[in-house]
């Protein structure tokens, strides 16, 4: 079985437009929420976004949109965007400058792309209601292939002329997680040798604010409190956008082409809660799952685990139940785990949460810190037990889990490993 | 407002242009759907929504497809050559057509069927399109594109007498390119250290340009076609060459039928180098015949009887004359 490793990063995130600066973020936990401008009217109770900053994508028309002038993107890939598809596009250049990758090694049989987004609600709406109003001939050809889920890897992948594996995953928040483990698998059966993962959302009005009918999201008005996973006065999540891919490949790519990777990916494990559409198990049963399938495949005991990035969103049900499944699985071993959640810092980005969280625990394995719990207060009773640091550490962890979890009750953990 | 909501255009109909007086709030809609397109553009589309006038649609379809062009490639556009190609010369897929149609529509308030976009090649097949559909004209038979192999196997001239390289046909016109490649026999001897392509071979690329029009583009009787064997040159009036070409130049040779009555077809030709006139002939005349149009005879007939000495295939000289 070829071992499988991380070579390439790239972010567009509310704490960051490159590596360093997300680095510096999460070293210093400083956040990067706002008062989101086109929340601050009366009907709109939640306040707070994890806000993208450098880039303006307010405009239905991609041709108005601007975006930091290291990147040049001509119209003709432009015009099938969604804002997402524009965060995404940057990140991958990013990604594959990183992973010091030519273009014929981006397109070939061998590489592919798998992503996740939750497509584009704002652009969907704009171009159903041209339907209604100018009338069926007269809307943009593109429009379908801008707004509909897929629409990232579609873009992406006629962008980048990706000939391998392709394909976008949709399971809500744990979507690019499952990205990122499928990709493991295509890389570990020799069907790929590289593999690009890629979370996007667009993070804005209509990406956001359906979930405030569900009261799912933070009324907090002070973005230095707005995401506060585990605290006892949590009130919701903050939600964000952006963009993070991560370049995954099998251990002779990395020594044929002689990088030096992030880390190495051990394994991951998927369980299903088998229990509400959109409440998290009470005892976090699939969660718990996920992470025994990821240790068991990744032939890793409880105890070696050093670090976990929590999916916690700072939802009252959901971090309860996540801490119990930590519980649960590492029993014992809990106190030398540190656990944090670094959705205080950016939000939850949503489609983006997995890969976003997993790229960051690969910058810890490679500059050897473990993210601090920001805005931690109170811890909740229910979530005693945990390990949560409230600074970031300097101290070089091996092992790392991820946990995501969405709607539906789909879990997904994975496992990380320092590179050599 | 919902007076225009209540009684919606039917989709793919054409619709008589600007129905309502153009109001203010029209010229504000209009701005925002030209914003980007040239200040030109919008004028003209004014002028065409105030007046109804279709000298005005030009402008407008130039402008529109201007503004969908890649920056780098719009300078072909400047000097709009009728001849100048939507994919090969502008890089315009099938979507950016979409594109370009969707605000045609929008800016003149026109429906166009998904067919009939499907035939326009050209910048010049837009222009005539558009315009027919303005003036509620009959729409143009599409224009062919005929590339060396299907040229080669309808022309009664061949190699290394053919001076056609691609050649685009449709009912109004024809258009053609042959390149000056210098591997020419006659100008071995045309002129002396000196290659210079004769006057005369230049009518005559022209007269084929003809005759590849009166094949594939000329209206015919019904269940009749123009036989190749039937078709002679007679007469040309007012040639004049205007422009030395030598090897290496691009001939862009054009013809259009000023009258046809059996037997005899009249065009006026003219050949251009880049922008430059090169040849210009008044009148070119030929006769053609009529033939029946026979069931397509059996696939053995095709094939060649006589074994040449040297089997080459048939098309090599055709393609060779195309990549030279």
């Amino acid at each position: 079985m070829p071992r499988v490793f991380i070579t390439g990063l790239g972010f567009v995130t509310s704490i960051g437009n490159d590596a360093a600066t997300v680095v510096d973020h999460l070293r210093s936990l400083r956040h990067g929420l706002e008062l989101y401008p086109p929340f601050q009217t009366p009907d709109i109770p939640c306040k707070v976004v994890g806000t993208i900053k450098g880039f303006t994508t307010d405009s239905t028309d991609p041709e108005d949109w601007t975006f930091p002038a290291a990147y040049s993107i001509k119209r003709e890939l432009l015009r099938s965007m969604a804002p997402n598809g524009l965060y995404a596009h940057c990140a991958l250049l990013q990604a594959v400058a990183d992973a010091r990758l030519t273009p014929p090694e981006i397109s070939n049989a061998d590489t592919g792309l798998y992503a996740a987004s939750g497509g584009s609600p704002y652009l969907t709406h704009y171009h159903h209601e041209r339907l209604q109003k100018v009338g069926v001939m007269r809307c943009s050809p593109l429009g379908i292939v801008a707004s509909i889920v897929g629409t990232l890897n579609f873009n992406l992948v006629a962008a980048f002329r990706i000939q391998g594996a392709s394909c976008g995953f949709s399971s809500a928040c744990a979507s690019s997680a499952h990205a990122l483990g499928f990709a493991f698998d295509d890389l570990v059966l020799g069907r790929q040798k590289r593999m690009f993962i890629v979370g996007a959302e667009d993070g804005n009005r209509d990406a956001i604010l359906p979930f405030a009918g569900m009261r799912t999201l933070s009324l907090q008005t002070d973005p230095a409190l707005a995401s506060r996973p585990f605290d006892k006065a949590r009130d919701g999540f903050v939600g964000t956008g952006g963009a993070t891919v991560m370049v995954l490949e099998t251990e002779d790519e990395v020594a044929r082409r002689g990088v030096t990777p992030y880390a190495e990916v051990l394994g991951w494990g998927q369980a299903s809660d088998g229990h509400n559409v959109a409440i998290s198990h009470p005892e976090g049963h699939g969660s718990a799952a996920a992470m025994r399938l990821a240790l068991k495949a990744s032939r890793v005991e409880p105890a070696e685990v050093e670090y976990v990035n929590a999916h916690a969103t700072s939802t009252l049900i959901g971090d309860v139940s996540e801490a119990r499944a930590l519980r649960a699985v590492f029993g014992p071993a809990l106190p030398q785990v540190a656990v944090s959640s670094t959705k205080a810092l950016t939000g939850h980005g949503l489609s983006l949460a997995g890969v976003m969280e997993s790229a960051f625990c690969a910058l810890a394995l490679r500059h050897g810190f473990v993210p601090g719990c920001a805005h931690l207060g109170t811890v909740d009773p229910e979530c005693a037990g945990l390990n949560l640091p409230r600074q970031t550490e300097a101290r070089a962890v091996r092992t790392v889990l991820k946990n995501s979890s969405g709607f539906g009750g789909a879990n997904v953990a994975v496992l990380f490993r320092r590179a050599a | 407002m919902s007076e225009a909501a209540a009684t919606p255009t039917p989709p793919n109909k054409p619709v008589a242009p600007a129905p309502k007086p153009f109001a203010p709030e029209d010229e504000v809609t209009l701005r925002e759907s030209l914003k980007r397109c040239s200040p030109s553009t919008f004028e003209a589309a004014i002028q065409f929504r105030k007046t109804a006038n279709p000298d005005h649609v030009p402008a407008v379809v130039i402008g529109v497809i201007e503004r969908f062009v890649e920056p780098d490639l719009r300078v072909k556009l400047k000097d709009a050559d009728d001849d100048l190609r939507l994919i090969e010369d502008l890089g315009i897929d099938s979507l950016t057509m979409m594109e370009i149609v969707i605000l045609v529509e929008d800016v003149l308030q026109m429906s166009i069927n998904n067919e009939e976009l499907r035939n326009l090649r050209t910048v010049g097949d837009v222009k005539t399109f558009i315009d027919c559909k303005v003036r509620g004209l009959p729409l143009p038979k599409p224009t062919k594109f005929l590339p060396i192999e299907h040229i080669g196997s309808v022309m009664p001239i061949q190699p290394p007498f053919l001076f056609l390289n691609e050649a685009s046909v449709s009912s109004t016109s024809a258009s053609g390119k042959y390149k000056i490649t210098g591997q020419e026999f006659f100008l071995q001897g045309h002129f002396k250290d000196n290659p210079v392509m004769p006057a005369s071979i230049m009518l005559e690329a022209l007269g084929q340009l003809a005759v590849l029009y009166l094949l594939e583009g000329a209206p015919t009787e019904p269940g009749k076609r123009v036989s190749p064997q039937t078709i002679f040159f007679t007469g040309c009036e007012g040639v004049r060459a205007h422009r030395l070409c030598k090897p290496g130049d691009l001939l862009s040779l054009s013809v259009k039928p000023k009258r046809m009555k059996m037997p005899l077809a009249t065009f006026e030709g003219a050949i251009r180098v880049g922008a430059d006139k090169a040849v210009i002939a008044e009148e070119i005349t030929l006769t053609f015949g009529f033939v029946d149009i026979v069931e397509a005879p059996a696939p053995v007939a095709a094939a060649p009887a006589p074994a040449a000495p040297e089997p080459a295939p048939a098309a090599a000289p055709l393609r060779a004359a195309v990549n030279a």
